[in-house]
């Protein structure tokens, strides 16, 4: 029992030390990462406001990452739909080479579309980045939705149907209500699987580079790696935020069907 | 009778699989209709198919004399009550069984308001329009799901399996509410079920269904009474069995040789399933025989036999009795008497039966 406990306390250093270590040097008065710290500033906050290019790169990742989010959840819904409520031929392999890009290694991924981009002569730029994000999300997008639609009723469409709505007006005031939790999941998950991959953006963003792209570009300069401590606290507290503002909304609607909790990110 | 439904020749395929064969059958306004059958019999598919959830692969389904093909479940004046109930479980009860109001364009909001009411009062569940759909009981989302589909006025009400969910008692209670229930709104149901005694209960005409087709489409009376094949006969109650031989028929009588019983003379309308020839079987019910007690005078004729099994249920035993010269027992059910014994295994006892309760099967 003791030995487990000094394992799980050495776990939570491991995985949470260097987060915890982000806003102590963000607030570090010194361009020096090391300890003893030498006194609190909001200096490198300053300067991150200040340097334009910060400003782009974040815009161009907040576009990708909603854009990724966005079409990689409609299709998460499709792909989901059919999976769980036709048969069709082929189904089964049609659905494993869809998830397949989950285990597939993104340097691949990355290389063979930048092959294929460039020969099809595509210039490269957020779009081509939102296409190889919309490929990675995806899988996940599906894995998120296919629980969702099983555990929703197929009776409930049929009934609907039954007392006179259309196939898409079903769609809209049953199917969707009811699976919003799940939405709002693949959502939440495509965004932030997007905002901070880096192969593919590194690969396919052309001059346009997304925000882990800069912050790599960044760490060439000693100097600037306080303001990039800096950017590293904002994005775990945006982070924090996002996670808990979806927990709150699955809770909710979990409570609003009547389902059982059976646990989500929190 | 006139007729609702009215269904030709349905055929449903499912690939290879035949689920639905030569369905022929009308179905009348105002009738209580059941659909009977084991699991896997073809009987939701048929409700499903007149509801419009399936299309048929031939044949044709006629709703109020109108064709029906390529008219979808939300065009076709039919609602149905699922085995789950499907209650949305996001919206009020009110706003549930509100649902099929939405598209109605020439009610305004209170008149739609006065028709839940309505609805709701008709199922005995007024004052419950501001609940949560998913804190209902079971017997309350059953009568949730009844107003939603009544509210429509449809036609015809399908009901898959609506009891099946429900513990013995509430059963009970709600298959007289669902009689009721029927004789009140006059519109003709529909009810899927594999409880041949439920069926038996409610229903003015039973379809009894095997492998996709209809077995016999009869009154719970005739099913039970004259059952046309030994399937439909096992299916619906305890039916006993014996070997017989059609010995002769002369004009409206047949006669028989069965075993342990001797020679039976029957009327030709005692063999529903058709005219038997050389080897045959007879069923009869456990409560047509009659077991003889001390000094009884018999009514009917009487054969010899001993007391294999005594099963007693409080108001009823029931006996299997092997008689001479016959391998497997019969059962024979009788209602106790105050102050008779019950008999014991092994003892020696005459039974009474009648010619006229034997059906023939070929």
């Amino acid at each position: 029992m003791r030995g487990l406990r000094v394992y799980t306390i050495f776990y939570l250093i491991f995985l949470y030390a260097p987060i915890i270590l982000l806003p102590l040097f963000a607030f570090n008065a010194s361009t020096i990462i090391a300890f003893p710290l030498s006194g609190f500033t909001t200096e490198w906050f300053a300067e991150l406001w200040a340097a334009p290019a910060m400003h782009q790169a974040l815009r161009n990742s907040l576009i990708i990452a909603v854009s990724s989010a966005v079409l990689a959840t409609c299709l998460g819904i499709f792909a989901a739909r059919a999976a769980t409520r036709f048969t069709f031929p082929g189904k089964g392999p049609i659905m494993g080479l869809i998830m397949l890009p989950l285990v597939l290694p993104e340097i691949i991924v990355a290389v063979s579309l930048l092959v294929v981009l460039l020969g099809v002569g595509i210039n490269l730029g957020m779009w081509t980045v939102i296409l190889g994000h919309v490929l990675i999300c995806t899988p996940f997008s599906i894995a998120i939705l296919n629980s969702a639609f099983l555990s929703l009723d197929g009776s409930l469409e049929e009934a609907a149907y039954d007392l006179g709505e259309t196939r898409w007006s079903t769609f809209r005031l049953i199917t969707l209500p009811l699976i919003m939790p799940g939405i709002i999941s693949s959502l939440l998950i495509s965004f932030t699987i997007s905002l901070d991959e880096f192969i593919i953006a590194f690969f396919l963003t052309g001059t346009e580079p997304t925000l882990p792209v800069y912050i790599w570009s960044q760490l060439r300069f000693p100097t600037k790696i306080p303001s990039i401590m800096a950017l590293g606290t904002i994005l775990v507290a945006l982070s924090i935020v996002l996670l808990i503002i979806a927990e709150y909304y699955r809770r909710l609607g979990v409570r609003k069907t009547g389902g059982k909790d059976t646990g989500g990110f929190l | 009778m006139k007729p609702i439904i009215e269904l030709r020749g349905v055929n449903k395929y499912y690939g290879d699989y035949h689920a639905l064969r030569d369905i022929e059958a009308d179905i009348g306004e105002g009738e209580f209709f059941s659909l009977l059958g084991p699991s896997g019999c073809g009987k939701t598919t048929l409700l499903r198919t007149i509801a419009g959830f399936e299309d048929v692969s031939s044949g044709t389904v006629h709703i109020g004399g109108k064709l029906m093909e390529g008219v979808p479940a939300n065009k076709r004046p039919t609602n149905m009550v699922f085995q789950s109930y499907a209650i949305f479980p996001h919206l009020s009860v009110a706003q549930n069984v509100g649902f099929g109001l939405r598209r109605r364009s020439d009610l305004n909001a209170p008149a739609k308001q006065a028709l839940i009411e309505d609805a709701l009062d008709m199922v005995g569940l007024d004052g419950y329009g501001g609940r949560a759909a998913h804190a209902l009981s079971g017997g309350q989302r059953q009568r949730v799901a009844l107003a939603r589909a009544l509210i429509l006025k449809p036609k015809v009400l399908l009901l898959d399996e609506p009891l099946s969910a429900l513990d013995k008692k509430l059963r009970d209670q709600m298959q007289s509410e669902l009689r009721r229930l029927q004789r009140h709104v006059g519109i003709t149901f529909i009810l899927v079920t594999h409880d041949q005694e439920e069926a038996l209960i409610m229903s003015d005409r039973i379809a009894v269904m095997f492998e996709g087709r209809i077995a016999q489409l009869a009154t719970p009376q005739q099913l039970y009474r004259r059952p046309q094949s030994r399937q439909v006969a096992d299916f619906i109650g305890v039916m006993n069995f014996l070997p017989a031989r059609v010995t002769g028929v002369q004009g409206d009588a047949v006669a028989l040789e069965v075993a342990g019983l001797g020679a039976v003379q029957i009327a030709a309308e005692q063999a529903p399933g058709g005219a038997a020839t050389g080897q045959a079987s007879v069923g009869f019910r456990p409560e047509t025989l009659t077991i003889l007690f001390d000094g009884e005078a018999p009514k009917g004729r009487v054969a010899d036999g001993v007391i294999d099994e005594v099963t007693y249920y409080g108001d009823m035993t029931y006996y299997a009795v092997r008689l001479e010269g016959v391998e497997q027992p019969l059962t024979i059910s009788m209602r106790n008497v105050f102050g008779r014994k019950v008999l014991a295994q092994g003892e020696a006892t005459r039974v009474a039966w009648d010619p006229g309760a034997l059906v023939l099967f070929g």
